[in-house]
C-alpha cells in the first residue's frame, strides 16, 4: 500500500515533469526568485543598502544553474530531457544546414524506401505463414496419381488427413457469357484440411466427391464479384462448366487462393477406381497432408519417404522399377508455394540492403565532413563541460533523426514503388495480392531506422570527439588550423569509400552477370520465327465436343474463315503452344529399338498434335521427308515428324524417315514421315529439343479438345485479333477464346522473370554506381578543401599543375582500386548464389570480372576529376591567407 | 529511479531535517532553509542549490505536498506540506539517525 502510493507519486512527478515541462521549469524559476527576494530583504533588515543587499542576497544564492540541473536530476526524468533537448538541438542544426539535410536525407529515403518495398515483398511470400490455421502441420508431399494418393491415405498413420488436388482450366458459361477459367479439382478433404470455410454457402462434404453428386462448384470471391455482381443469391445458381451443368454452392473468402492466385473455381475431385490407367497412369495430381497432432514435421517426412517406395507393389499395372520415388521429397506447404519465386526474392532483398549500406557510407562520409567543420562548436562544449559521452549522445540523436526523416519519407516511396512492383511482378509470383506494408514491415522500418541511424552516426560521432578529449582542445577553441589536420579523418573517410566501391563492384557484377544472361536469353534462336504470328486459345466446352467430329468441324470452320480474313498467309492449330505452357512429354516405343513396354522407354521431350499448316506458320524448317497434309486424316496410316534431335539420337547414322514408333500402350506403329528443325517449347532454356508431332486428325484423347489457332500475317497481327474472337463467336458462341497473343508476346513473357529480376537488379546496380560516384566526389571535394593550403603551398613553391591534379585523382585510384579488389573477391564468392538464374554466362566470367571494376574505377577517377581540377586552380596568395 | 537510488548519508539527513522542520506547520523553500539554520544555531547552512531539487525528490516520493499560497506579506510562494507518509518516513529515519548517532557518540567517548 505504501509502496503503492509512493510509486504513485513517482510516477506522478515524472508524467509532471515530461508533460507540463515548461510549468514545472517556471515553478522553479518562481520559487527561486522569491527565494532571492526574502533573501535580499534579510539582508536589507541588517541595514544594507537597497543595492548592496542585492548584491549580497545573489551572492548568497549561488549557482542558480546548479539549482536548475539538481532538479532537472530530482525530476528523474533527466535522459528523456536530454534526448528532446537534443533532438530539437539537432533538428535546429539539420535546418540550418539544408543541402547536407536534403542530401542526406533523400540518399536515405531512398535506400530505406527500396529495402521497406522489397521486405514487404520477402514477408508476404517468404515470412508470412500460410493463412491457414497451425499452417506449420501442412506438408507438401509431391506429385502423384489418384491410385498413389488412395494407396498412400491407407498406410500414411503420420498424418489426420491428406488430400490431392490437380490444376485446371475448364470453359465455363454461366447463359450470358462463356469465359475459359483456371481452377482445381480437389478432393473433399483439401478444405477441411486446410481449414478453410466459405464465406457463402457451404464446403464440400464427403458426398460431394462421389461420381454423381460432383456437379457441384465453389467460386472465388474475385469471379463472385466480377462475374456476379457480388449477389448473394449466387448459391445455388447452375453454370455449364465443359458443358455440363454444375451447381454453385458456395463462394470462398477473399484471401483464398489454393494453390495458386489464378484459380477461380474449385471442383470435387473424383476418383474412378474401375478405370486403372487413369488412376495409375496420370501423376498429375498434387498430394498435400495436415500432419497428425504429436508427430513431427521430420517424423512425417521420414513416414514418407519410407512408405511411398513401397507402393511399387501396388501398381497394378506395371513395376515401375527399382528407383520408384526414392526421390521423394516431401517439404512444408509454405516452401512449396514460395517455389522458385523465394531465390528472386532474397536476390532483390540483398541487393536492396547493398544499396542501402552504400547510402549509409556516403551519409557519414557528409557526417565526417560535417564533423570537421563542427571541431570548434564540440571544442567550446567539452570546454563547458559536456562529456564526451554526452557529445557522442548528441551526434547520435542527430543521425537517428536524419534516418528516421528518411525513414518517413522512405515508407512513402515504398507505397508508391509497391504499387508498380506488385504490377511488374511476373504472374506466377506466388502471394503477391498479401504484399502490404503492414505492422510487421514497419517493425522492420523501424530497426533499419535504428541500424542505419547508428551505422552512419557513430563512427562520425566517435572520430568527430576524439579530438575533443585530446589536446587539440584550446587549438580548437581558438580556431587555429594545422596543415596535418584531420589525416585521421581523411583514413577513415578513404576506407569507408573503398568500401562503398567495394559494394558497387559486388553489385554492379551481379547485374552485368544477369544482364548478359538475359540477352544471352533473347538471342536464342526459338526454331521458328515469332514475328507477325498471333494466337489465341480456343476452348470447346467437352459436354458438347464430345466427339471428335464436331471438334474437328469447329476448328476447321473456324481455321477457314481465319486464313480468309485480310492479310493473313497461313493459319493452323496446335494442342500446346511453345513457350506459352508446359509442353508434355512422351515415352514412346520405338521399332526395333524399345518395343516392350514394361521396360523403361526413352522419353521424347515434347509431344504435340497439329494442322497440317503448322509447320508453315511458324516457319519451322523441314530438313526431311514431308510435314503433315490433309491427306493424314482419322482413318489413314498414322503417321509422325520428329525433330533432328530425336532422329540423331535414335537413328544417328541418319534415314530416320520410314522407321516406326509407338505411344507407350498397346497401339499401331506410326511411320515417320518427316524430320524438322528443333525448336524451344518449354522454355528459351530448353536444351532437350526433341519432339514428337503427330497430325492433329489422328490425335489422342490425352490433351482434350483445347488448341491454340495460329496465323500468320503479312502486316500486324495485333490487328486481327479482335476478328478472331468474333469469327470463334459466330461459329458457336458457348465456345470461350481466351489469350489472344502473338508469339513476340508470348516469347517475352516467356522471359518475364528474368527480365524482372534483370530490370530491377540492374536499377540497384545503377542506384549503387550512382552513390559510390557521388560518395568519391564528395570525399575528394573535401580533401581538397581541407588541403587548400598544402595545395597552395606546394603551387607557390613551383610543384607543377599535373602534379597536384596526381595527387588528388592518384589517391582516388588508390581508394578506387583498393575497393574494386575486395568488390571482385567477394563477388567471386556471391555470383555463385546466382546459380540458375545465369543463362550461358559463367558465374565468375572472366570479361565481367575485368570490365565491371575497370569501368567502375573508371567512374571514380572521372567523379574525382572535378575536384582535382579546382585543386589546381588554387590561388597561393588566397590560400595562405585564409587561415 | 529517485526510490531506488541509495541515498547518500548527507542527502539522507537533509531530507529528514526537511521533513522535520514542515512537521510543524507548511512552510516554503526560504523558510525550511532559514529553519533549518536557526534550529541548528547556524551549523548548518542550506542553501538554495540543496534544498529544492530535495523538496522535489521529496515530493515525487509522496512524502510532501506541495501548494502555491500567499504569505504573511502578501506574497506568492510555494508552500510544502507532509504528508502522512512523510510523517512515518520521518519517525523512521529519526529513530534509526538516533540509533547511529548514539552509535558514532558511543565510539567517540570510549
Amino acid at each position: 500500500m505504501t509502496r503503492s502510493r509512493s510509486w504513485f507519486a513517482t510516477i506522478r512527478g515524472w508524467a509532471r515533469a515530461l508533460l507540463t515541462r515548461s510549468a514545472v521549469e517556471d515553478d522553479l524559476s518562481e520559487e527561486i526568485s522569491f527565494h532571492l527576494e526574502m533573501e535580499t530583504e534579510k539582508y536589507r533588515r541588517t541595514g544594507l543598502a537597497p543595492e548592496a543587499a542585492r548584491r549580497a542576497a545573489r551572492i548568497a544564492l549561488g549557482s542558480v544553474d546548479g539549482t536548475r540541473e539538481g532538479h532537472r536530476d530530482a525530476r528523474g526524468t533527466r535522459v528523456l530531457e536530454d534526448a528532446i533537448a537534443d533532438t530539437r538541438y539537432a533538428a535546429r542544426w539539420l535546418r540550418r544546414t539544408p543541402s547536407f539535410t536534403v542530401s542526406a536525407v533523400l540518399t536515405l529515403a531512398l535506400g530505406i524506401g527500396a529495402n521497406v518495398a522489397i521486405f514487404s515483398v520477402v514477408d508476404a511470400i517468404i515470412l508470412r505463414p500460410l493463412p491457414y490455421p497451425r499452417p506449420e502441420q501442412l506438408l507438401s508431399l509431391g506429385s502423384g496419381s489418384a491410385g498413389e494418393f488412395l494407396a498412400l491415405r491407407e498406410r500414411l498413420r503420420g498424418f489426420s488427413q491428406l488430400g490431392a488436388y490437380a490444376t485446371q482450366t475448364h470453359p465455363i458459361d454461366d447463359g450470358r457469357q462463356a469465359l475459359r477459367i483456371e481452377g482445381a479439382a480437389i478432393t473433399t478433404s483439401v478444405l477441411s484440411l486446410l481449414g478453410v470455410s466459405p464465406q457463402l454457402g457451404r464446403g464440400f462434404i464427403e458426398e460431394d466427391g462421389i461420381a454423381g453428386n460432383n456437379a457441384v462448384l465453389l467460386i472465388s470471391d474475385g469471379l463472385w464479384k466480377r462475374q456476379f455482381g457480388a449477389t448473394p443469391d449466387v448459391v445455388g445458381r447452375g453454370v455449364l462448366l465443359e458443358g455440363v451443368p454444375h451447381t454453385i454452392i458456395g463462394v470462398m473468402p477473399p484471401d483464398f487462393h489454393f494453390p495458386s492466385r489464378t484459380i477461380e473455381y474449385w471442383q470435387p475431385g473424383v476418383f474412378n477406381t474401375a478405370d486403372l490407367g487413369a488412376t495409375w497412369a496420370i501423376g498429375d495430381k498434387s498430394l498435400v497432408g495436415r500432419i497428425a497432432p504429436g508427430v513431427t514435421v521430420e517424423q512425417a517426412q521420414r513416414q514418407v519417404r519410407e512408405v511411398w517406395p513401397t507402393l511399387r507393389k501396388a501398381n497394378p499395372l506395371w513395376d515401375p522399377g527399382e528407383s520408384y520415388r526414392r526421390e521423394v521429397a516431401p517439404k512444408p506447404l509454405q516452401a512449396e508455394v514460395i517455389g522458385a519465386s523465394g531465390r528472386v526474392v532474397w536476390l532483390l532483398f540483398g541487393c536492396v540492403l547493398l544499396v542501402l549500406l552504400i547510402g549509409c557510407v556516403n551519409v557519414a562520409n557528409l557526417l565526417l565532413a560535417r564533423a570537421t567543420a563542427r571541431e570548434r562548436e564540440f571544442a567550446v562544449r567539452a570546454a563547458l563541460g559536456g562529456g564526451r559521452g554526452r557529445l557522442v549522445r548528441q551526434l547520435v540523436t542527430e543521425s537517428l533523426l536524419i534516418s528516421a526523416i528518411g525513414s518517413v519519407l522512405g515508407v512513402a516511396i515504398a507505397l508508391l514503388a509497391l504499387r508498380w512492383l506488385i504490377n511488374a511482378m511476373p504472374t506466377d509470383v506466388p502471394r503477391a495480392h498479401e504484399i502490404s506494408v503492414n505492422g510487421t514491415v514497419l517493425a522492420f522500418t523501424t530497426l533499419l531506422t535504428v541500424i542505419t541511424g547508428v551505422l552512419f552516426g557513430v563512427i562520425p560521432a566517435l572520430r568527430a570527439t576524439t579530438a575533443v578529449s585530446g589536446t587539440t582542445s584550446m587549438s580548437s577553441v581558438g580556431g587555429g588550423r594545422r596543415a596535418t589536420h584531420g589525416i585521421a579523418h581523411h583514413r577513415v573517410s578513404g576506407a569507408l569509400v573503398a568500401a562503398e566501391m567495394a559494394l558497387a563492384v559486388l553489385l554492379v557484377i551481379g547485374a552485368t552477370l544477369l544482364a548478359r544472361s538475359f540477352s544471352a536469353l533473347r538471342r536464342v534462336d526459338p526454331g521458328f520465327h515469332p514475328e507477325q504470328v498471333i494466337a489465341a486459345r480456343v476452348s470447346p466446352p467437352g459436354a458438347s465436343y464430345n466427339d471428335p467430329g464436331r471438334t474437328s468441324a469447329l476448328y476447321l470452320a473456324v481455321l477457314e474463315r481465319m486464313a480468309g480474313l485480310p492479310g493473313v498467309q497461313r493459319v493452323s492449330a496446335v494442342d500446346k503452344l511453345p513457350l506459352a505452357q508446359s509442353v508434355w512429354g512422351i515415352s514412346p516405343r520405338i521399332q526395333g529399338q524399345f518395343e516392350d513396354a514394361t521396360h523403361s522407354l526413352p522419353t521424347i521431350g515434347h509431344y504435340q498434335q497439329v494442322t497440317p499448316g503448322y509447320f508453315a506458320t511458324l516457319d519451322i524448317p523441314l530438313k526431311q521427308g514431308r510435314v503433315f497434309t490433309d491427306a493424314d486424316g482419322a482413318d489413314s496410316p498414322p503417321v509422325t515428324v520428329v525433330t533432328e534431335s530425336v532422329a540423331r539420337r535414335f537413328w544417328p547414322s541418319g534415314g530416320a524417315i520410314g522407321h516406326r514408333v509407338g505411344y507407350p500402350w498397346k497401339s499401331p506403329w506410326l511411320t515417320i514421315v518427316g524430320v524438322v528443325a528443333d525448336t524451344k517449347q518449354d522454355s528459351l532454356r530448353d536444351t532437350v529439343g526433341a519432339s514428337m508431332y503427330v497430325p492433329w486428325q489422328q490425335r489422342t484423347r490425352m490433351s482434350g479438345n483445347e488448341m491454340w489457332v495460329l496465323a500468320r500475317t503479312s502486316g500486324d497481327p495485333v490487328a486481327i485479333a479482335a476478328q478472331i474472337r468474333a469469327i470463334v463467336r459466330e461459329v458457336d458462341r458457348t465456345v470461350p477464346v481466351s489469350d489472344v497473343r502473338t508469339m513476340g508476346a508470348v516469347l517475352s513473357a516467356s522471359v518475364q522473370r528474368a527480365r524482372f529480376t534483370v530490370m530491377l537488379v540492374g536499377a540497384f546496380a545503377f542506384a549503387a554506381l550512382l552513390l559510390g560516384a557521388i560518395g568519391i566526389y564528395g570525399v575528394m571535394s573535401y580533401l581538397v578543401g581541407q588541403r587548400t593550403r598544402e595545395m597552395g603551398i606546394r603551387l607557390a613553391l613551383g610543384a607543377p599543375l599535373g602534379g597536384v591534379t596526381r595527387l588528388v585523382v592518384g589517391k582516388a585510384a588508390t581508394l578506387a582500386a583498393a575497393g574494386a579488389v575486395v568488390g571482385v573477391v567477394a563477388a567471386i564468392f556471391a555470383t555463385r548464389l546466382l546459380g540458375s538464374m545465369l543463362y550461358e554466362v559463367s558465374a565468375t566470367d572472366p570479361l565481367t570480372f575485368v570490365l565491371v571494376p575497370t569501368a567502375l574505377i573508371g567512374v571514380a577517377l572521372a567523379a574525382s576529376a572535378v575536384p582535382a581540377r579546382r585543386a589546381t586552380r588554387v590561388d597561393p596568395v588566397r590560400a595562405l591567407r585564409a587561415e | 529511479m529517485p526510490n531506488d537510488a541509495p541515498s547518500d548519508v548527507l542527502q539522507g539527513t537533509l531530507d529528514m531535517l526537511i521533513l522535520k522542520t514542515i512537521d510543524l506547520e507548511p512552510m516554503h523553500g526560504w523558510g525550511i532553509a532559514q529553519r533549518i539554520q536557526q534550529m541548528s544555531r547556524n551549523a548548518l547552512d542550506v542553501g538554495q542549490g540543496s534544498i529544492y531539487p530535495a523538496l522535489l525528490r521529496l515530493e515525487n516520493r509522496g512524502w510532501v505536498e506541495s501548494d502555491w499560497a500567499t504569505t504573511e506579506n502578501n506574497r506568492r510562494a510555494k508552500y510544502y506540506r507532509l504528508t502522512a507518509l512523510g510523517a512515518r518516513q520521518l519517525r523512521r529515519e529519526a529513530d534509526s539517525w538516533r540509533k547511529y548517532s548514539r552509535a558514532v557518540e558511543l565510539i567517540l567517548a570510549s
